[in-house]
């Protein structure tokens, strides 16, 4: 959003051009290359940039992962993928010029000359392509290989920067899985690169609707008044999937929802809506708006997480008619497992603009359908007039996905000589009123990233913050003595009882998507 | 839907002092089916005879990308008779998001005689209120420049390529602006068209270590097809303003010689070649070379950097498609004001 510290001077014939910090020439070093990431997201996005104009001609690709395979074979894997998960159709020319930067370099994580061999494959790389010793590692392979690979990035002396030229990492959630790990993870991080080298992805940051967050508050005069507790009587974040935990088993069983959503993804959303507004757009100034939201979330003590926390796994049930099997019943699943495929929470920000306001939270798999939206409900009008028998509130419904948009519900008086008031609903869609397709979010993240503006990453203290909220949770789920009970609900519905028991409580009940 | 606009039709007539119920009628028969959108309201003015089916026809393709109300008239100013027909339709296309039919409304408006003087009230009295007015004026500029109608555009779009008296016409356009309090941005399609070659040339020197090359360019060819002219004197005017480069006065039509900020000559030559607006530019400097070129599919250009002793890679990169609807597209895209262009189309009246 801002340009950031290390941004070159500007060329004088980009002036107009773009409104946004430019890219810089690079060789992007995708570690973990023979992966589903990259061929699903990472290459198309880097194609649909090319394709659009948007990639600087001085980037090259070296895909680094230990199976053996030529340059030609990696182009060939990634030509079909990019073919099948692209956003637009790939064009054949323009592939052609593409794929002529792609190389693939064979080596194990952990073996030292693998590294070396990369830099000389580095610097060549920049002597031929222009990419002026610019790197930028790209980490989309499994979290416990990071430690081998920084460190032998580092004894290679690719961590460093020489003539104005930088190195950056892009390390993939999850940022480890406790504040323990996370903690040691950002040690790890630290020892080879700092942490302005350091973006951390969380794609929900590059979608669309999530940068308007910022423009509908801070750009529209008439929501600036209202947003506080004054008016505001509480707060919803959904995110719901029809899908079932599918190949990710193996990684979702050590996981469960706390931990692969809420701790990053929708904290991330809580925190554009909640935040106070920025000094300015530079990257650290909205970051540590954010951080600010999430030091100030209650802390529950043990008792209080059952009251406030509803975990669930679903059982069999049917999505869109169709039966599909429990969540114990999945390939690679524990028949005993007790990992959370949905979780609702009631969260309490405890700051002067949201004083008793309450966040509702919920997030799952197996749902009826999929949707990740936030609703602000704001508190009724007087109870004078027209409102004595009203029971709706005003809500500012802002849709993540599918189907990007902001709706409005107010209350309209029904034509006719009665006088009835109903609830209406204003509506805005991205699609509708813009013809233009948004790029993906990794698109928008690795220009970011190519241009130095980590505005759309997480930060270290906001990664360690949301461990620190997100730790106590998971630590009652696993007492061993009197956790939280798990619920269950099955596949098709909207969650357990007790999630619909959490605003019950308050007299409130979820939004109906 | 009857009135929806299949093969470009003007759509149901109507009279002028019915347009707001017709409009509301064509909604209601089609509520639930359709979604009515509007980002803009914008004005397409000509005096070409036929002009209205035609720019009926760039309507419905602009409108796929851009909602908006259209509010498209022909004018006879020199028909005997005194009169306006009007009709109203809407373009629908089916929503990217899904199957949602998308609609933009049209109000058709077929101004004779003395009637054209009505311009102005005609196009206030038919705005969707609250959102910007984008007039596309497909004229040549005349006095007198209505003061009325002026003070309400926000954004008057024009094509200078087909302008025959430079100087006169962006006199006019001045004039305009004054009117507006200098609030009107002013877009020029011939300035568009350049977009993509801009883009392609700029990002040579987005490194700060490429930034020494333009102390040293000395020659520039610029080759475009017949009727660009103006185009490349427009480009040959972007570098100026942007790279500080004074004009001195050419011998030649189209070999234009500047000094640079450190008082070295600069050439810069325009050449006539059959092909796209402006097929081809070339910067040279001592050392290298940056060339963008038309690649041979057409749609694409190629650009590229040569230097004695390095690997040329060439890269390629979207390019403009000169038809009006990718130009008035790209054109709404852009929001801001064109201070780029403002410096570089000041420079173009010292190069004519």
């Amino acid at each position: 959003m801002n340009r950031a510290a290390d941004q070159p001077e500007p060329n004088p014939l980009r002036e107009g051009l773009s409104t946004r910090p430019v890219p810089q020439p690079c060789t992007i070093v995708i570690f973990g290359a023979t992966g589903d990431l990259t061929h699903r997201k990472l290459i198309p996005a880097l194609y649909n940039l090319a394709a659009d104009g948007d990639l600087p001609p001085s980037v090259a690709i070296v895909g680094f992962a230990r199976r053996e395979k030529s340059d030609e074979e990696f182009r060939r894997d990634l030509e079909e993928a990019t073919h099948k998960f692209s956003r637009q159709v790939v064009r054949d020319e323009i592939w052609k010029t593409f794929a002529q930067s792609i190389f693939y370099h064979q080596s194990e994580f952990d073996d030292e000359s693998g590294y070396k061999r990369l830099a000389k494959r580095l610097d060549e790389i920049d002597k031929n392509y222009g990419t002026r010793g610019n790197r930028l590692f790209y980490f989309a392979a499994a979290p416990d290989q990071f430690e081998p690979i920084l460190k032998h990035l580092k004894a290679a002396g690719l961590n460093e920067t020489c003539q104005g030229s930088w190195a950056r990492v892009i390390v993939e959630k999850p940022f480890g899985t406790d504040l323990a790990s996370a903690r040691e993870l950002n040690r790890i991080v630290r020892s080879s690169f700092t942490e302005e080298q350091t973006y951390r992805i969380d794609h929900f940051l590059g979608k669309e609707t999530a940068q308007n967050i910022l423009v509908l508050r801070f750009a529209n005069a008439i929501f600036a008044p209202l947003w506080n507790t004054h008016y505001v009587d509480h707060v919803q974040i959904t995110a719901a999937e029809t899908l079932g935990v599918g190949s990710r088993a193996g990684f979702y069983e050590r996981a469960g929802a706390l931990r692969d959503m809420v701790q990053n993804h929708l904290l991330q959303l809580l925190c554009l809506v909640a935040m106070e507004p920025p000094t300015d757009l530079a990257a650290d100034s909205i970051r540590d708006e954010k951080v600010k939201v999430v030091r100030s979330l209650r802390r529950w003590s043990r008792n209080e997480i059952a009251a406030n926390v509803v975990r669930a796994q679903y059982t069999e049930g049917a999505i869109h008619g169709d039966p599909v099997s429990g969540y114990r019943q999945e390939q690679n699943v524990n028949p005993d497992s007790k990992t959370e495929t949905f979780v609702a929470s009631r969260l309490f920000i405890d700051d002067w603009r949201w004083a008793d306001v309450p966040v509702y939270m919920r997030v799952g798999k197996r749902l009826p359908k999929s949707a990740t939206e936030i609703s602000i409900h704001f508190k009724k009008a007087p109870p004078v007039l027209f409102n004595k028998d009203l029971s709706d509130l005003n809500v500012l419904v802002i849709r993540i996905q599918p189907d990007e948009g902001i709706s409005l519900r107010i209350h309209a008086k029904v034509p006719g000589t009665s006088f009835r008031i109903e609830p209406v609903k204003m509506d805005f869609h991205y699609g509708t009123s813009f013809g233009k397709a948004s790029p993906e979010a990794y698109e928008r993240l690795l220009l970011d990233a190519m241009s130095g503006d980590p505005t759309l990453f997480a930060r270290r203290d906001e990664v360690e913050q949301a461990w620190a909220f997100i730790d106590p949770i998971e630590e009652a789920w696993h007492a061993k003595k009197v956790a939280p009970e798990l619920f269950f609900y099955p596949a098709g519905s909207w969650g357990p009882e007790a999630a619909d028991d959490l605003l019950a409580r308050d007299g409130r009940a979820w939004r109906r998507l | 839907m009857p009135a929806v606009t299949e093969k470009y039709s003007l759509g149901v007539p109507v009279a002028i002092s019915r347009i707001d119920q017709e409009l509301k009628k064509l909604w209601q028969q089609n509520e639930g089916a359709v979604t009515r959108a509007s980002l803009v309201n914008l004005a397409v003015y000509s005096e070409e005879p036929g002009s209205l089916e035609r720019n009926t026809q760039l309507v419905a393709k602009i409108t796929e990308n851009h909602a908006c109300r259209a509010i498209v008239i022909e004018a006879d100013c020199k028909a005997t008779e005194d009169r306006v027909d009007a009709w109203i339709s809407a373009h629908c296309h089916v929503s990217r998001a899904g199957s949602k039919q998308i609609c933009s409304e049209q109000i058709s408006f077929l101004l004779k005689g003395g009637c054209t003087t009505l311009l102005p009230s005609i196009v206030f009295s038919h705005l969707d209120s609250d959102l910007p007015f984008y007039l596309w004026w497909q004229e040549e500029f005349r006095e007198p420049m209505d003061p009325q109608l002026w003070a309400w555009v926000d954004r008057v779009i024009y094509d200078s390529q087909v302008w025959n008296d430079f100087r006169a016409q962006k006199r006019l356009v001045e004039s305009a602006q004054e009117e507006a309090k200098q609030r009107i941005v002013l877009c020029d399609l011939n300035w568009t068209r350049l977009d993509n070659v801009r883009f392609a040339l700029a990002q040579f020197f987005d490194h700060p270590a490429s930034h020494h090359h333009f102390a040293k360019i000395r020659r520039v060819r610029i080759d475009f097809a017949s009727g660009f002219r103006s185009t490349a004197v427009l480009f040959a005017g972007w570098l100026a303003a942007q790279l500080n480069w004074r004009s001195e006065k050419a011998d030649v039509a189209n070999k234009l010689r500047f000094v640079g900020p450190s008082g070295r000559k600069i050439y810069v030559e325009l050449g006539e070649r059959p092909g796209e607006p402006i097929g081809e530019v070339a910067m040279e400097t001592p050392e290298v070379e940056f060339l963008v070129t038309h690649a041979k599919c057409g749609d694409l250009l190629e650009v590229s950097r040569t230097k004695p002793g390095e690997k040329s890679m060439p890269q390629l990169m979207p390019a403009a498609k000169n038809d009006p609807v990718s130009l008035m597209s790209e054109e709404l895209i852009r929001g801001g004001p064109h201070h780029v262009y403002l410096h570089a189309v000041n420079r173009v009246g010292e190069l004519l």
